[in-house]
């Protein structure tokens, strides 16, 4: 399969536009995303193609995702678009308690094809309400799938399974990541929910990380390479259903363990995945499982102090000398 | 899905000891493999996988289960072993071993009482290098930890592993480079007192303290014993086995026993037991220790069959395959030290049997016959029994007829 290099926002346009031509089903409603082809340019190119399946809507989160709940209730399977993933506070109820629950209130009879897209992350001085990194209320919340892709090979991938998907899906894209090009195949791929990907190969220590803090961890790997440390970096992509199997299998070669996420680190997914390593790979550790994460704290407006408070990659380098005590 | 079990190894045996698991859960497993090593009061026992599968031990090391009491699974693939994990958590980590066990010992034992307090005591490694010191039979206590505040780290049983592998084999056996003017006194080798060991050390104390051992010796011409022998091996064809001493001395043993049954008793509680069965123990040396296997009623079996039931012992006491039944039950005892050139000695009875006959060298010394000193063959025999049950004369008749058949071996037919 030949590819080309392509940002992670063509690769999500095209995936959408290629399931839109396959699916007169699909729809994608949000805030002005008719005039600017959604606030990141992600969905470039698509209004044209697609006039009547691009949705502008009020400006009410609680509207959005109701409606996108009730449209995949009736057989249609909506996109909604987040704008922030900030603003999901005002909509929990329906993500929450509706999305996440219907199929299992009404006995398995009703299906919520419903992809939720939300760009997060911080990095942009964009402060404490627009610079969030939210996965773990999700996860901690049954009925609901979650995907954090990093590459744009990922992001077309995943997005298509997701909008294929019958159960609602959080499918967050890191602001700070959609210029980020990469190698795409051409022509129609699918990954499956819940399989991880090694970003780099490497022996001394296993790294667990998603979303941005791929690109920051390979970086970290680079320096820690020149200082003789091998370090394999392995990219979740999916934290539900997570791959674990994957985890465990670095591990049992490595026998040290680092899990990097720029959410906050207190209640963080690093902490499901350090309870899961404790319980199941304890004969393979020969260090203590060492997290890196954002500090509990809103995230600055201040640039100085939103870098202080974000793991960046000095932290990583850090994380793996902490947990190798080199 | 198969249940691993504690397998009757014979009649007399109810429970035993899971000494140590070979295998790790999830560790793959071929056919006859040896999975888990379990201790008799008797004997320790290799159990082999039934079949290929996929390994899932439950039951903890150093406990005592019953026979047929399931002590892990076996899994027929990956999928069946993962509902296996789920449904019968295991009562232990899954890289416990026996060696951990030792090593709890050792250190107890290294460690000057009262030592200091219970947590100072617990030696810091990561859990890959406690899984692979017990895997390797390492003392943690005589690691070095070279991790964040002394832990044992992978590193360091690395480290450990080559070292004993650059000192080779020679520097094992050899002490340490000592120094010449050194007072103290180091352990070579600490070696703890458990298994068949902690038996034999019990049972022997038991013995010399609870019973009035009397051991008398006397000395048998051996002309007519070894040409006896010699006779018996002549006329073998090829693939039949030679005869050994033993076998003479257990059929002649045997057939004493029956003319002097008061010999083959035990003591039970305020009574005498004297047994109708006549079944001889053979001491033999094992890889590590003394076993006594025994020769069912060889007062009733021709010499063809004890040869060929010794035969067996022996190699089952070689390959260490011994089943508590072939060691239960015995009633005398027939220990052979003739290989070391041992004349005379002073065996210790195996309670409940009330006797033992030792054995030593046939060897040729000055006799006199007929007035001439001539060289005579002569088998040094000692006796010990229990002075409590059997007295001094009829102790000393049982062994002069032992005596009188060594030296005319006919006697065993009349």
């Amino acid at each position: 399969m030949t590819e080309r290099i392509i940002s992670c926002s063509d690769a999500l346009a095209e995936a959408l536009a290629e399931e839109m031509e396959r699916d007169e089903t699909i729809f994608i409603l949000g805030e002005d995303i008719t005039a600017h082809d959604g606030i990141f340019g992600q969905f470039k190119g698509l209004y044209k193609r697609f006039p009547e399946k691009i949705i502008d809507s009020p400006i009410s989160e609680t509207c959005i995702i109701g409606a996108g709940v009730g449209a995949a209730l009736t057989g249609m399977r909506p996109l909604v678009d987040m704008h922030f993933a900030d603003f999901f506070t005002t909509a929990m109820d329906e993500i929450a308690n509706q999305a996440a629950k219907i199929r299992y209130m009404f006995g398995g009879q009703a299906k919520i094809p419903l992809v939720i897209w939300a760009p997060d992350g911080g990095g942009l001085s964009a402060a404490a309400q627009h610079s969030q990194s939210l996965e773990s209320w999700f996860i901690h919340t049954p009925g609901l799938k979650v995907v954090v892709p990093s590459e744009p090979a990922d992001v077309k991938g995943l997005i298509k399974t997701s909008i294929r998907d019958d159960d609602p899906v959080i499918f967050f894209q890191h602001k700070r990541l959609f210029s980020q090009n990469g190698p795409v195949p051409e022509g129609e791929y699918f990954i499956p929910l819940g399989k991880g990907d090694i970003k780099r190969e490497g022996n001394d220590i296993t790294l667990i990380t998603y979303s941005r803090m791929v690109y920051l961890s390979l970086e970290a790997a680079d320096q820690l390479a020149k200082e003789g440390i091998d370090v394999e970096v392995i990219d979740l992509r999916t934290l539900k259903p997570f791959d674990f199997d994957l985890i465990a299998e670095s591990v049992k070669k490595t026998f040290h363990a680092l899990i990097v996420h720029e959410a906050c680190l207190t209640g963080g997914f690093g902490a499901e995945i350090a309870a899961r390593i404790g319980e199941e790979l304890f004969d393979y550790l020969d260090a203590p499982v060492v997290r890196v994460g954002a500090k509990d704290t809103p995230i600055p407006f201040s640039p100085v102090l939103e870098k202080f408070v974000l793991p960046q990659i000095n932290d990583i380098v850090e994380g793996v000398k902490k947990v190798l005590n080199s | 899905m198969i249940e691993l079990k504690i397998p009757k190894l014979g009649l007399t045996m109810e429970d035993a000891k899971l000494l140590s698991w070979q295998c790790r859960s999830g560790d793959e497993v071929k056919k006859d493999q040896t999975i888990f090593i379990i201790e008799t009061d008797k004997v320790t026992f290799e159990v082999t996988a039934p079949t290929d599968g996929i390994i899932h031990p439950v039951a903890k090391t150093g406990e005592t289960y019953d026979v047929d009491q399931t002590v892990g699974y076996l899994a027929e693939n990956r999928e069946e072993y993962e509902s296996l994990l789920k449904n019968y958590p295991a009562d232990m980590p899954t890289h416990e071993r026996i060696d951990e066990t030792k090593e709890e010992v050792v250190t107890k034992r290294e460690e000057t009482p009262p030592g200091p307090a219970e947590s100072e005591k617990r030696i810091k490694a990561s859990p890959l290098a406690r899984s692979m010191a017990s895997s390797h039979g390492l003392n943690l206590a005589e690691i070095k930890g070279t991790g964040p505040g002394g832990r044992i780290i992978r590193e360091d049983i690395l480290g450990t592993l080559k070292g004993k592998e650059a000192v080779g084999e020679q520097e094992e056996i050899l002490p340490k480079a000592v120094d010449k003017d050194f007072l103290g006194k180091e352990p070579l080798e600490t070696i703890p007192i458990t298994g068949i060991r902690r038996v034999i050390y019990d049972n022997m104390y038991m013995s010399l303290s609870q019973t009035a051992q009397l051991t008398l010796h006397t000395e048998a011409k051996g002309e007519a014993f070894v040409d006896f022998r010699d006779r018996l091996n002549k006329r073998l064809v090829k693939e039949e086995i030679k005869f050994s001493y033993n076998v003479i001395l257990v059929k002649i043993v045997a057939t004493a026993l029956r003319m002097h049954p008061k010999i083959n008793a035990s003591i039970e509680g305020d009574e005498i037991k004297i047994w109708q069965q006549i079944h001889i123990g053979v001491a033999m040396e094992s890889e590590d220790a003394l076993v006594v296997p025994v020769i069912r009623n060889p007062d009733l079996k021709s010499l063809n069959e004890i040869n060929r039931e010794l035969n067996e012992l022996i190699i089952k006491t070689r390959e260490n395959k011994l089943l508590p039944d072939d060691l239960a039950n015995g009633t005398f005892t027939i220990s052979n030290l003739g290989f070391a050139d041992v004349d005379f000695f002073t065996p210790i009875l195996r309670p409940p049997e009330s006797a033992i006959l030792g054995v030593g060298r046939i060897v040729r010394k000055p006799g006199i016959k007929n007035g001439h000193v001539i060289p005579e063959a002569m088998i040094g025999l000692s006796l010990t029994f229990d002075h409590r049950i059997i007295d001094g004369a009829p102790g000393a008749r049982f062994l002069k007829t032992v005596k009188d058949m060594i030296e005319a071996p006919v006697l065993m037919i009349v």
